[in-house]
């Protein structure tokens, strides 16, 4: 046998794996997506683009397309900017709690989604520990949450933990002996940072990001319970359409619509990516 | 060899299914939490008391996600009997994934009043009565309000929640405040004008994890609700939970029962629509948790007919108004909502 086939059925099962849990239920969607809803609500079954149709022509369904892309961006940015100070101090330090802090980075993510965004909801709302506070202190309070606020905060710390192990994973090709080297010749620490730490880390950083982004745009318990109602965006439009409306062709075609556009960013990611380390 | 055999055999109990380790009862979907609770002590035990058939109860989680279970298990049924919202019911009912039912088939039918016999169309009859409310602070809100005017008075701003469309309580509280304008439920322009009026005051477009909640941990002041269950929180929060029944007036909830098509216990499944249907488990089923019967011959306790819909002072005030329709408006209003409310409510 060559090492090619058994290259192939080492990834056999995996692959079969993924077949049934992934690609077979997604062609059952793509194919719901060609259905049509009838105006009394009812499914009928068809081999239609009316439903994409439909949804294309509405501004409505662009704005929370738009919408979904302002704010997965904006909350795996913030994400990544408080993530990366935590994981090179992780990365870094040589105290012997280091194992015990790297659990306390990652700790939100033993707490279910729900658990922490009523969590947050006790902290941001209206009479909430936050407002409590500025209340205390003769300050205005502030609306935290059942806008979107709310649900940046809550999406920017949900993603956080991930963003912080994608940058650990990556601060391996951070050589030591360079930024060293850098400080041997005369650079100070922004200097080094910004010459030396950075670009270095600038890979792992992109993929922190990414990761943060393709977490926060599928998002759901977050918009859903931290929104009130005023954020709409892809995740809480399809569960509308699929337990609400009960339109599952546009549930179905908005997921395969989302599916699509993230699949297209992740190539171009990885394009540029690729690109810059030739 | 005889303790591997045992081994084996109670491994294959464990992995069987549940239907398969029961005797194989008939199996009836409807609602969790209080609403399984209360059913199952009134109508489930009496039914399963009388030994002749058994019917256990499969929770589910919205009419929806209950239309998903049918439309799923079309080819091959699983349950025998459905209770879900009429407006998802008229759906499961048009994808052919329910039986028709009538009085030939179902005596019983014959006593139910005229709304529950024709509300389910030609599929099963209406089994529920609920109503939209408006639940309040007792406490905060005083003296206790009479109109949904109240919500727009400035001193409540931030303190009020309402559960936007396509949720069908705002599809309701819409059709209400259109029939107090102009008289016809269906010509909103004037309540949505409203409605954007008091978008500012909203908190909440989307109470999590409900209205009645809300209200009780002091989050909100007004919240929309259903009269069943703000009846118990009104009962297990000492009457903290005010309740109002608008002079504005209001409209009924409908739940029907249905007999799924394929049904593995049809049988079983008709006795138990006959027994949900009668006048004992109506008369039970509305003094434990308030849903105003459908059953015209069932005599209840005036206690607790005073805070359904069955009471005539409050039944004067529904409107009537056909969920089949509202259907068709549901997407041009739900729209509307987050073009002209929702977005001039922002915070």
């Amino acid at each position: 046998m060559t090492r090619r086939q058994t290259g192939v059925l080492l990834c056999l099962p995996a692959l079969l794996l993924l077949a049934v849990a992934f690609v077979w239920p997604m062609a059952i969607l793509a194919r719901m997506s060609l259905n049509e809803t009838a105006d009394t609500g009812a499914l009928v079954p068809a081999l239609s683009l009316a439903t994409y149709t439909r949804l294309a022509s509405d501004s409505f369904t662009w704005q929370i397309a738009w919408d979904s892309l302002v704010l997965a961006a904006g909350s795996a940015t913030v994400a990544t900017l408080l993530a990366y100070p935590m994981a090179l101090f992780l990365f870094r330090t040589k105290s012997r709690y280091r194992n015990l802090l790297a659990i306390v980075a990652i700790a939100p993510l033993l707490v279910s989604g729900t658990a922490r965004v009523i969590g947050w909801m006790a902290i941001l709302g209206d009479g909430g520990m936050i407002n409590a506070g500025l209340r205390l202190l003769g300050i205005p309070t502030q609306h935290l949450i059942n806008n979107w606020t709310g649900v940046r905060i809550g999406l920017a710390e949900s993603v956080m933990p991930y963003t912080v192990l994608a940058l650990l994973a990556g601060f391996g090709r951070l050589d030591h002996a360079l930024e060293e080297a850098a400080a041997t010749l005369g650079a100070g620490p922004f200097f080094r940072f910004w010459r030396v730490t950075l670009p270095l880390t600038l890979p792992s950083v992109t993929a922190g990001w990414m990761l943060g982004f393709v977490l926060a745009i599928s998002a759901f318990i977050t918009p859903h319970l931290m929104g009130g109602g005023r954020v709409f965006v892809l995740a809480t439009e399809i569960f509308d359409a699929a337990t609400q409306t009960l339109d599952w062709p546009a549930a179905a075609a908005l997921s395969v619509a989302a599916l699509a556009g993230l699949s297209a960013l992740m190539l171009l990611q990885s394009l540029v990516a690729r690109r810059g380390s030739v | 060899m005889r303790s591997v055999s045992a081994i084996l055999i109670s491994t294959a109990v464990w992995f069987a299914p549940p239907s398969a380790q029961a005797a194989d009862p008939a199996r009836l979907m409807t609602y969790s939490g209080i609403f399984q609770d209360n059913y199952t002590d009134v109508v489930i035990k009496p039914f399963n008391a009388r030994g002749t058939e058994r019917l256990d109860y499969v929770p589910g989680d919205s009419s929806a996600a209950m239309l998903g279970q049918l439309r799923t298990q079309k080819n091959d049924p699983q349950l025998d009997v459905i209770i879900m919202d009429v407006t998802t019911a008229a759906l499961a009912c048009a994808e052919g994934l329910v039986e028709p039912l009538d009085a030939k088939l179902l005596p019983v039918i014959g006593e139910l009043d005229d709304q529950a016999r024709s509300s389910g169309g030609a599929c099963g009859p209406a089994v529920t009565y609920d109503h939209l409310v408006t639940v309040y602070d007792s406490k905060a809100v005083v003296p206790a309000p009479t109109s949904l005017k109240v919500m727009w008075d400035l001193k409540w701003k931030g303190r009020v929640g309402l559960s936007a469309p396509p949720n069908i309580q705002g599809l309701a509280l819409t059709a209400i405040m259109a029939h107090a304008d102009s008289g016809n439920w269906k010509s909103a322009d004037g309540a949505f004008k409203a409605l954007r009026e008091l978008a500012p005051a909203v908190q909440t477009f989307d109470p999590q994890p409900d209205g009645y909640t809300l209200v009780l941990n002091n989050t909100l002041s007004f919240a929309s609700g259903w009269n069943a269950r703000a009846q118990l929180n009104r009962d297990r929060s000492g009457g903290r939970l005010g309740i109002m029944l608008p002079t504005e007036g209001t409209v009924f909830q409908i739940n029907t029962i249905n007999l799924v098509k394929g049904a593995p216990h049809r049988d079983a499944g008709l006795a138990f629509i006959a027994y949900a249907l009668s006048a004992p488990a109506q008369k039970a089923f509305t003094e434990r948790m308030f849903y105003g019967p459908t059953n015209a011959t069932a005599v209840i306790a005036p206690e607790a007919a005073q805070r359904t819909a069955a009471a005539p002072e409050n039944k004067a005030r529904v409107i009537p108004m056909d969920w089949n329709e509202m259907i068709k408006l549901r997407e041009s209003w739900n729209q509307r909502w987050r073009r002209e409310v929702i977005s001039a409510g922002g915070r």
